[in-house]
């Protein structure tokens, strides 16, 4: 066949109609070509199996997923509101706690967390922001209703890769960009560093990342390199009268000034959490209770992202901002209410129920999916442990279409929304979407084997 | 950036070690190659630079291993995979584009095992490596962290050129390259030079005739020439 004509089919040839838009969309170039050239810049994530460390190519679809102006428009006001309410959240339990105190939530919720940390307690971190960089996930439902599926509040990773993907799909397919009004997502390391400056309390930004062989390494490495922060490891921060300093080759020190740390709550600070950490920093907490460093995000915010929580965060935007939820959230059961445990019960067999302490799409259990013994197995987990678990009508979530070895099939999808709280609340106008590779499975994530596509925005009147 | 930790500093300098070892080997198993085609056992001489033993079947089980054999310190294979090491933890300092170089090297050698003719599909890593090192001065702004991996890159050469007994006339210029180099690490830093051992190799290669009868005492002072100065009182 002729190449030309070849490269002709392979762009544009396919044409498809998305149920929710109605806009006509082609997919961004040849799919191995596009991964090709994410293998060229290292676009990996690694992943441990049975012990093992493995790095891995994220693997990207090149037909993108499309979001109209007016869709967006509504996901980025609902989105703003949502993260406004859960900053305002977490300043308030770790301060005056007026949310428990008038009943909205059950004092229990709060303190059971895994996510509260009393050492938090009265802390205001700088301009009061605590939720930096927000992850939220949603999915839309095949009646075209966006559902808030879960809120990370404490180091949502994903940002860089569609980044990166943008980036290299518009060298492999310029005139998709060229046909298409397209927003350009490219601008997240500019609102990133954005973010950080304004979190700055007088220094340089770095990012504190575990290490090379942490899942997220690439995209410590690659948002460093776009924000023009340091990449740093633990062993080369110290703390010295409650100012946090980057230890240099020729025995100098830096000053630093904002730390976005890719490491959990629990280990960044042995002397405040978990003794046995090592990749933290002694007195980090005491420099930043100080207020002389900021940390994205900060220490504590689990409380507002616990699964248990989540059920809670339309009453939050009721109470805190006085407004009626934009976005709603997935239809959710509190075993921990009689109620709610009685229609658990009766309906297990068609929800989805998630272990609170769990994430990464691991303690996501399928009722369907069960034997009847194992089924039974689980209902006495749930009576015997209420708290731990959350229940979920299953969405019938939109599928999207990709390329399976070169046949279009439709599979599962979510969105990774990224909100940045810097001087305003920004909504990235674009996002992580993931998909299941597997045509039985709603579980999307990359270390289940998920892939990832563009998100395009559209701009208004298109 | 202006901010180099100790563990980044060892990595920039062992990039650049490792990326040029990698350079040399590849240029060496290319001229084998060609030596090879009239004299079968003209690997030999090459074993015997580095002082390892001849456990090769023929020529081509040679070359195999040193191309390809991660578990074979002197393999392109291990050096290029030391050097990706180094430099997957630099990205913000090297830069993407940079460190795809060394992807696009990694894979080219990988290719090249299936190929017909390994000589000829292993012509473009020298053009990955010329950009990689063209990539470097563009993309890397900061003169001390270009300068530590030029460093490294320089010693290595001095030090494979040394061992491989090159004529004078190239070790000399490659010394001097270095002396610049160094010549530009401030005061202080783990890079500055020894002056004791940069002497001992200034004094080996006074001469032709002094690196053909000293060449292991310079490159016995290459391997400490970062050591911390003896302060006496």
């Amino acid at each position: 066949m002729d190449r030309r004509l070849f490269c002709l089919l392979m762009i544009g040839v396919i044409i498809m109609t998305q149920q929710n838009n109605e806009q006509f969309i082609k997919p961004v170039g040849n799919a191995d070509e596009i991964n090709e050239l994410l293998r060229r810049y290292g676009v990996k994530f690694g992943i441990y199996k049975n012990g093992v460390f493995n790095e891995q190519f994220f693997p990207f679809d090149p037909i993108p997923r499309v979001i109209s102006s007016e869709d967006f428009k509504s996901i980025e006001k609902g989105l703003v509101q949502r993260v406004n309410a859960l900053n305002e959240f977490l300043f308030d339990i770790y301060h005056d706690k007026k949310i428990v105190k008038d009943g909205v939530i059950p004092e229990n919720f709060i303190y059971i967390s895994k996510g509260y940390l009393a050492q938090c307690e009265g802390i205001t971190p700088k301009n009061r922001i605590y939720s930096h960089i927000s992850g939220i996930d949603l999915v839309q439902a095949k009646d075209g209703e966006w559902y808030i599926l879960e809120d990370n509040l404490r180091i949502p990773s994903g940002a860089s890769y569609p980044l990166i993907a943008r980036e290299l799909t518009r060298i492999a397919a310029p005139d998709a960009f060229s046909e298409n009004e397209i927003i350009d997502n490219r601008n997240y390391a500019k609102l990133l560093k954005e973010t950080m400056n304004y979190a700055n309390c007088g220094g340089i930004s770095a990012i504190l990342t575990p290490g090379r062989y942490n899942a997220a390494y690439f995209e410590h490495s690659y948002l460093a390199e776009h924000t023009g922060s340091v990449l740093v490891q633990n062993d080369e921060l110290f703390v010295e009268d409650n100012i946090l300093y980057h230890r240099t080759y020729s025995g100098g020190k830096t000053r630093i000034g904002v730390l976005y740390r890719r490491i959990g709550d629990e280990y960044l600070d042995p002397l405040n959490f978990l003794p046995e950490s090592l990749i933290g920093i002694p007195n980090l907490m005491e420099a930043y209770r100080s207020g002389n460093v900021g940390i994205i995000n900060a220490p504590g915010n689990g409380v507002a992202d616990d699964k248990g929580i989540y059920y809670f965060v339309p009453k939050m935007i009721k109470y805190y901002l006085g407004e009626e939820p934009i976005l709603k959230n997935a239809p959710t059961y509190l075993p921990f209410y009689d109620d709610d445990m009685k229609y658990v019960m009766d309906n297990l067999g068609k929800l989805v129920i998630k272990d609170v302490a769990e994430a990464g799409g691991y303690g996501v259990v399928f009722g369907s999916d069960l034997t009847q013994e194992k089924l039974e197995e689980f209902r006495q987990t749930i009576i015997a442990e209420p708290r731990r678990f959350i229940a979920q009508e299953v969405i019938d979530f939109l599928d999207l279409p990709i390329l399976d070895n070169g046949k279009t099939v439709m599979r599962k999808a979510d969105l990774r929304a990224f909100v940045l709280s810097g001087e305003t609340t920004k909504v990235w106008a674009s996002g992580l979407t993931r998909f299941s590779r597997n045509p039985d499975s709603f579980v999307v994530n990359s270390s289940q084997g998920g892939g990832f596509k563009d998100t395009w925005v559209l701009k208004t009147g298109t | 950036m202006s901010t180099i930790s100790k563990e980044h500093s060892d990595r920039l300098f062992w990039l650049g070690r490792y990326t040029e070892r990698f350079f040399i080997t590849l240029r060496s198993l290319d001229k084998l190659y060609d030596k090879m085609i009239d004299d079968k056992q003209g690997y030999k001489e090459y074993l015997s630079y580095f002082g390892l033993a001849d456990k090769y079947s023929d020529s081509k089980d040679f070359i195999h291993s040193f191309l390809y054999d991660e578990s074979n310190p002197n393999s392109a294979a291990f050096c290029l995979e030391r050097a990706y090491d180094n430099g997957i933890v630099l990205r913000e300092e090297i830069s993407t584009k940079t460190l795809s170089f060394l992807q696009m090297a990694k894979d080219t050698l990988t290719n090249s095992q299936s190929k017909a003719n390994i000589r000829l599909s292993l012509l473009p890593l020298k053009d990955i490596l010329y950009s990689f090192w063209g990539s470097v001065n563009e993309h890397i702004y900061d003169d001390e962290i270009r300068n530590i991996i030029y460093i490294g890159k320089t010693l290595e050469r001095l030090d494979m050129y040394m061992r491989m007994k090159y004529p004078f006339a190239d070790v000399e210029k490659e010394f001097i390259r270095l002396c610049k180099n160094l010549h530009r690490v401030p005061k202080g830093t783990p890079y500055r030079y020894n002056t004791n051992y940069l002497c001992t190799v200034v004094e080996v290669l006074g001469t032709e005739r002094d690196y053909e009868l000293f060449s292991d005492k310079a490159i016995k002072s290459l391997e400490h020439l970062f050591e911390p100065m003896e302060v006496t009182v």
